[in-house]
């Protein structure tokens, strides 16, 4: 029988992934000496491991090369197409919010008539989220800390994610809207390996969903 | 000015011997077991009026749609999907027809994708359509069609059955926006537990609710049949429950065991399937490579109401399966070179003709002479060269 193969993000749902699947009885220590391998049995042998970054861990469960795979709401917001979504795993958790310049009121923000201009690592979210609120934004994609934006002068507000808010305070930037969705990691799984590898999969995610529970 | 004459489009390509083999095998062979049965192929335009495609239960988003226009500025569409065309055909060119109507295509669909994903953009689908009969009979011939279309290509794959009266009666009885209905039905295909939960948590907690949020789970064997019963109470759900059953039962006699599967929580793209539902998965393809069901009231779009149900295959998707598998082989060397002398060149050919007939693959030499004849057999690895002359000599070459 082939090995069910998951694909993880790298870092800390990395680790978080790893320490619940060792919780859950399977032997990890491939992961932990790993080296430069990016592909790693765990366990017994009946799971193997991926190592990538966020988005490709869509990508790759999409086409079907990885059966299953750990990767944030965010980036699921952001990239997500067609898998399904078995698990909150209930860690990695933060929040996408709104953030501005200091002195305006999240009513003050939302009304007005010139157009404002978010930056954000999630044209997709932003976008989303301005078009709930019958808002015309013109969105610019920053890739690295997008909160630079409107303390130069570039954008008026960001759509970020936030997990205690102290990088956003530190640079005078305040929350408009705090919570515009919660964000967890989440197990997916592609379409057609839930279906021909059922009995499997469902049985991780129920060992899964249960060393969370009894964590928690 | 970029030039770029030398690339295809992002999610096209072209079909090089084995592939195009591949493809026109899976052709082949569906098309074969659809003939049997009494289908009859058809064609469609391949570019059609983007009104065609434009009613909300097709679900075909306008962004994945190639678009062009006519001379007179009408918005026109590459085929994106086979079934609203051929609904659009019956309402209009088949009124008169004895019912019922039974339709074959096999023909490429264009979908425009989200870039850089590896999709493609360019699909064979083939399929069937059986217009004009509802009922048991119909519905299992169906899906039994379904099932020797896939076991004829790949042995080891799964159909899996669902109804979609569950999904439409049940969301019914919610207290819903429109909005919350059609992001309900997407937690529910993609199987999104998490999100689901959330938004039915912020609603009243009835029996429907408790209802919806457990469908995504249940799929599996018979099992889950009777979980469902537990489920529900209402006639609107319990009678398609028993109807899938007796589906169900009546194909457990093909001997398919575990690959027969039950997905109450199936909802199809599509809005417009009424009733039974079904998908076909195969080891190897990351997506169904069937999908199907009964659509009963999509010939109301064009005005002819028709009760209709039948399937599409992505064919494409099967032939790369079994081309992975060593299922499709291609000789690329002829089994004889036939060359002809000077003068012999017709000759040469009739020689030709009469091995083929004997079932041997022949190429006609198109060398000036006997020796880059032979150079040119060795070079292509044909074994056997045939020299034409007064009399004929056969080479074997080692």
């Amino acid at each position: 029988m082939k090995p069910l193969r998951m694909a993880l993000t790298k870092g800390r749902l990395e680790k978080d992934t790893v320490g619940l699947l060792e919780a859950a009885g399977y032997d990890c220590t491939a992961v932990h000496e790993k080296g430069r391998k990016l592909i790693l049995p765990i366990g017994s042998g009946e799971i193997e491991v991926v190592l990538a970054k966020a988005a490709d861990v869509i990508t790759y469960v999409e086409h079907g090369v990885c059966d299953l795979g750990v990767v944030g709401k965010d980036t699921i917001m952001e990239n997500g197409t067609s898998f399904f979504e078995i698990l909150d795993l209930g860690f990695g958790k933060c929040r996408f919010a709104l953030a501005s310049k200091g002195g305006r009121t999240a009513s003050e923000f939302f009304s007005g008539h010139s157009e404002k201009t978010i930056a954000t690592k999630y044209p997709n979210v932003a976008r989303n989220f301005f078009e709930g609120k019958g808002m015309d934004i013109r969105i610019i994609k920053i890739e690295g800390s997008v909160e630079l934006a409107p303390l130069l002068g570039l954008a008026d507000a960001i759509v970020d994610i936030v997990e205690t808010g102290s990088t956003l305070r530190e640079n005078g930037l305040v929350i408009v809207e705090d919570n515009i969705a919660p964000i967890s990691a989440r197990l997916i799984a592609n379409i057609a390996s839930l279906k021909l590898r059922k009995n499997e999969i469902e049985a991780l995610a129920q060992k899964m969903e249960e060393e969370r529970r009894r964590s928690s | 000015m970029k030039n770029y004459s030398k690339i295809t489009p992002e999610g096209t390509k072209d079909f090089l011997f084995e592939e195009c083999l591949s493809t026109r095998t899976v052709s082949h062979i569906l098309s074969e077991v659809f003939t049997k049965r009494g289908f009859h192929e058809v064609l469609t335009p391949g570019i059609e009026f983007y009104d065609v495609f434009s009613n909300p239960a097709a679900a075909i988003p306008q962004e994945n749609m190639f678009k062009l226009s006519d001379l007179k500025g009408r918005l026109m569409v590459l085929r994106p999907d086979s079934t609203l065309p051929i609904a659009r055909m019956a309402a209009t060119r088949l009124q008169n027809e004895v019912l019922p109507i039974r339709l074959y295509y096999n023909q490429r669909v264009y979908r425009s994708n989200r870039g850089l994903t590896g999709k493609s953009n360019e699909v064979m689908q083939t399929g069937i359509e059986l217009l004009g009969a509802s009922g048991k009979r119909a519905d299992i011939e169906i899906i039994t069609t379904a099932i020797e279309a896939l076991a004829k290509c790949v042995p080891d794959f799964r159909i899996e059955l669902g109804h979609a009266a569950f999904f439409k009666s049940l969301v019914k009885k919610l207290p819903v926006t429109e909005n919350q209905r059609e992001d309900i039905r997407g937690f529910i295909e993609s199987k999104n537990y998490s999100a689901l939960n959330t938004l039915l948590d912020s609603l009243e907690q009835t029996t429907a609710v408790a209802a919806i949020r457990r469908l995504p789970r249940l799929f599996g064997g018979e099992e889950v049949l009777e979980e469902a019963y537990g489920l529900f109470d209402d006639e609107d759900v319990l009678r398609p429950l028993e109807y899938l059953k007796e589906i169900y039962h009546s194909l457990t006699t093909f001997g398919l065991g575990e690959r027969l599967m039950i997905d109450l929580g199936l909802v199809q793209r599509n809005d417009y399937y009424s009733d039974i539902v079904f998908s076909g998965y195969v080891e190897g393809s990351g997506e169904p490579v069937l999908i199907g069901g009964r659509y009963d009231r999509l010939l109301d779009i064009f005005g002819s109401p028709m009760a209709a149900s039948g399937f599409g295959i992505n064919a494409d998707a099967l032939a790369k399966v079994m081309l992975s598998r060593g299922q499709i082989a291609l000789k690329r060397s002829p089994d004889v070179l036939v060359h002809g002398d000077d003068s012999f060149e017709v000759k040469s050919i009739k020689h030709c003709e009469s091995l083929t007939q004997s079932g041997l693959v022949c190429e006609n030499s198109v060398c000036s002479a006997r020796e880059t004849a032979i150079e040119y057999a060795r070079k292509k690895g044909i074994a056997r060269v045939d020299f034409v002359s007064e009399n004929i000599e056969t080479v074997i070459l080692d």
